[in-house]
């Protein structure tokens, strides 16, 4: 009875039950996995009328790409956008969860939400768990006070600048905004200046790569332009492919279980008295 | 030191200092003078090698007549100051009048004391009150606070201590504190790796705040450095009439 | 070692047209020490669900009864099955919570959902999401299945021709890792039927 009462889907908050058996493994000289890992470009720039964001789109588990089209820039508000690099799962939870935050306060005071709120929940988060969520964030919105763009460190240190740059390829990325990157840039310019900032990660950063997703948001209006270029389409593929001839493959057994159609639900008019 | 230059030569060595956390090898400095303060700082954030942001503020407003200027963890002393900010907004509010430096100072104090196993910041407070004028205090990393006249701080303060010694008088104006601080501050800046950018001041006195900018290349050349130069992408796209010799710099 | 090495495993799931595959090996080792070789890895969570859980075998199935107890819980409740969709978001919320003492499971979700869609998806040990249009893998063969995957795969492929790809893919990886093999589970989930296959592999 007891066990079934500490199965009861829990109210939050992380669980460390397994931290003790894990140690004692790691004690025996058993290796820890690594966790997937967005080993990423990320940009962000103000412009003449508002923020741009951008990332790759390849997500690695150590040397393997894991994926080679992810998204990266996560929602937090519809004027505000966030773009993770770090632990997956880490900027995936801590984007998530600040977001349902903003939401519930939108429905509590039905005002848009801000930038400096979204940072503010964003920075105590990972502050509190002192660097052991690794999120690095770089955080873009236009709200009453104008545009915004925030880079945001695993252990809750905050930085307001007017271009960003985070991840592996952060360092190719700056290095692109450093030399080319002016106030008061148009819409297109912003555009064209953080994809070759993304795209000097994809190709000199070897954790970054595949795809440009990109995020403008100007006030009342934002357009999430994903996959916005693809400079690394697949051209080996035979446009025929494999094909293997029926019955091939040797089978020692075959269940087949046919599964019930749903049943239809009539439509039946309303009741009424 | 030179870094290492196998751990930059491996991109896939993600958890290289990038990943460090944010600490600000800093200068700041404080000082009084005949009716005011004047803090001062540099603009340097880095993560091991890499500086993150060339342009910081570490001058924090907590109050409108209360400053602090913010060395160590990033994230641990604008943890420190936006708790204090709040407290003393609060605490503004109850008092129905401004808070004092001291009492902003010992906040600070409580929070670096009572946390000083998990934090790692020094502060420098600067501020002016009706009651006892502009006052400087330096919080350093266990939670001491001490009232001085004048005080330094940061990894750059140690290129700074005997200048300050010989420099710094007792009654300056403000023109002459300021002068001194930013001359102080670009001279931290020429000698520390860790310190770097602009400089930037926050004059606090009886009349209110001012705010000052002094970009990296209006301050003076200090001894064997050079004159700032344009980028090679200037250089190149000046045309082949104004391209250098090769090998001539 | 790698506490994913323990007991070995190969796990792939495929899209087709209206239909999707899972497939798993059958073997369950403790290092190269081969223990059963009828092992399943794949759990069916409703009749158009299935998860493969792949890592550690005992946290394997410790999750599979904690995501069956919840997939309970949402029935009695909602009076109807989980979207594949919202399961996945269940599993990556119970791994994540266990951030910091993860379950060594790298799951595989494969289910059809409403008007039939098919849905895969993958994590990692600690719940980070990756959805795929194509295919996911995992266990200790997911490398040499990336690559087979990657090249045998073809888009809206019938049930028939998918049930081929998915086991010529997972047979020819496992032949490449010691930890996994000894013949395959393959489930194929169509709107109408599903249909288990048991295939034949080498034995070494």
């Amino acid at each position: 009875m007891a066990k079934a009462l500490a199965d009861v889907p829990p109210k939050g908050g992380f669980s460390f039950d397994l931290c003790r058996r894990n140690d004692m493994l790691v004690k025996k000289g058993i290796q820890l996995p690594g966790f997937r890992k967005t080993g990423t470009t990320i940009v962000g720039l103000i412009f003449e009328d508002g923020v741009i964001l951008g990332a790759d789109t390849r997500a690695t588990e150590g040397p393997i790409v894991a994926d080679k089209n992810c998204e990266k820039i996560h929602y937090m508000a519809p004027n505000i956008y966030c773009c993770g690099a770090g632990t997956a799962a880490d900027t995936e939870a801590v984007t998530d969860m600040v977001s349902s935050q903003l939401q519930l306060h939108r429905y509590a005071t039905g005002r848009e939400s801000r930038v400096v709120t979204t940072l503010t929940l964003l920075k105590s988060h990972l502050f509190s768990y002192q660097g052991y969520v690794s999120a690095a964030l770089v955080l873009g919105g236009v709200d009453v006070t104008g545009p915004h763009l925030h880079t945001v460190y695993p252990h809750g240190s905050t930085d307001t600048l007017p271009f960003a740059t985070m991840g592996s390829g952060s360092l190719a990325a700056m290095a692109v905004f450093e030399s080319k990157y002016k106030e008061g840039l148009s819409r297109e310019e912003g555009i064209q200046l953080v994809s070759e900032a993304i795209c000097s990660g994809i190709f000199n950063d070897l954790g970054s790569g595949s795809n440009v997703d990109v995020c403008v948001i100007t006030k009342g209006k934002t357009d999430y332009l994903r996959n916005h270029q693809l400079p690394n389409p697949r051209t080996y593929v035979s446009s025929r492919g494999y094909s293997f001839a029926k019955g091939h493959t040797e089978v020692l057994s075959t269940k087949i279980i046919p599964l019930k159609a749903k049943p239809e639900v009539a439509v039946v008019d309303a009741m009424e008295e | 030191m030179a870094p290492p230059l196998a751990q930059w030569s491996n991109p896939l060595a993600m958890d290289s200092d990038l990943n460090d956390p944010h600490s600000m090898g800093t200068t700041i400095i404080g000082v009084t003078y005949e009716g005011g303060v004047v803090l001062g700082a540099d603009s340097r954030t880095s993560t091991g090698m890499y500086v993150a942001n060339r342009a910081s503020d570490k001058i924090t407003q907590l109050t409108d007549n209360v400053y602090v200027c913010r060395s160590g963890s990033a994230a641990d002393s604008q943890i420190v100051s936006d708790y204090v900010r709040y407290f003393l907004h609060q605490h503004t509010i109850q008092l129905g009048q401004p808070a004092t430096v001291k009492v902003a100072a010992n906040l600070l104090r409580l929070f670096s004391y009572q946390n000083k196993n998990m934090l790692q910041t020094g502060l420098i407070v600067g501020g002016w009150d009706k009651y006892e004028g502009g006052q400087i205090y330096s919080i350093p990393l266990g939670g001491t606070i001490l009232r001085q006249p004048f005080t330094i701080g940061g990894s750059g303060s140690s290129y700074l201590y005997g200048f300050f010694d010989q420099e710094w008088k007792e009654g300056m104006s403000k023109d002459e504190a300021e002068k001194l601080v930013v001359k102080a501050v670009s001279l931290a800046i020429a000698r520390d790796g860790a310190s770097g950018g602009v400089v930037r001041t926050v004059i606090i006195n009886g009349d209110g705040v001012r705010r000052n900018f002094y970009s990296g290349d209006s301050l003076p050349l200090w001894h064997e450095e050079l004159e700032p130069r344009n980028s090679l992408l200037d250089i190149l796209s000046a045309g082949p009439a104004n391209t250098p010799e090769p090998m001539s710099i | 070692m790698s506490i994913f090495e323990y007991n070995g495993s190969a796990l792939v799931a495929m899209v087709g047209k209206n239909c999707f595959a899972i497939a798993s090996d059958r073997r369950l080792g403790v290092q190269l020490q081969t223990i059963a070789t009828d092992f399943r890895r794949i759990y069916k969570i409703h009749d158009k669900l299935y998860i493969g859980l792949s890592g550690l075998a005992t946290d394997a199935q410790t999750l599979y009864q904690r995501l069956v107890f919840r997939h309970k819980l949402y029935q009695l409740r909602e009076e109807r099955d989980m979207k594949p969709e919202t399961f996945a978001s269940l599993v990556s919320a119970l791994l994540y919570e266990k951030r910091f003492g993860p379950y060594f499971c790298q799951p595989v979700i494969a289910g059809l959902g409403d008007d039939n869609k098919p849905f895969i998806c993958t994590m990692d040990s600690i719940g980070a999401k990756e959805l795929a249009k194509d295919f996911v893998v995992a266990g200790t063969a997911s490398e040499s299945l990336y690559g087979a995957c990657e090249s045998m795969y073809k888009p809206d492929m019938e049930p028939e021709e998918l049930f081929e790809t998915i086991s010529q893919a997972l047979l020819a990886s496992v032949d490449r890792d010691c930890l996994s093999g000894w013949g395959g589970h393959v489930l194929l989930v169509t709107p109408t039927e599903v249909q288990e296959k048991a295939l034949k592999g080498r034995m070494d």
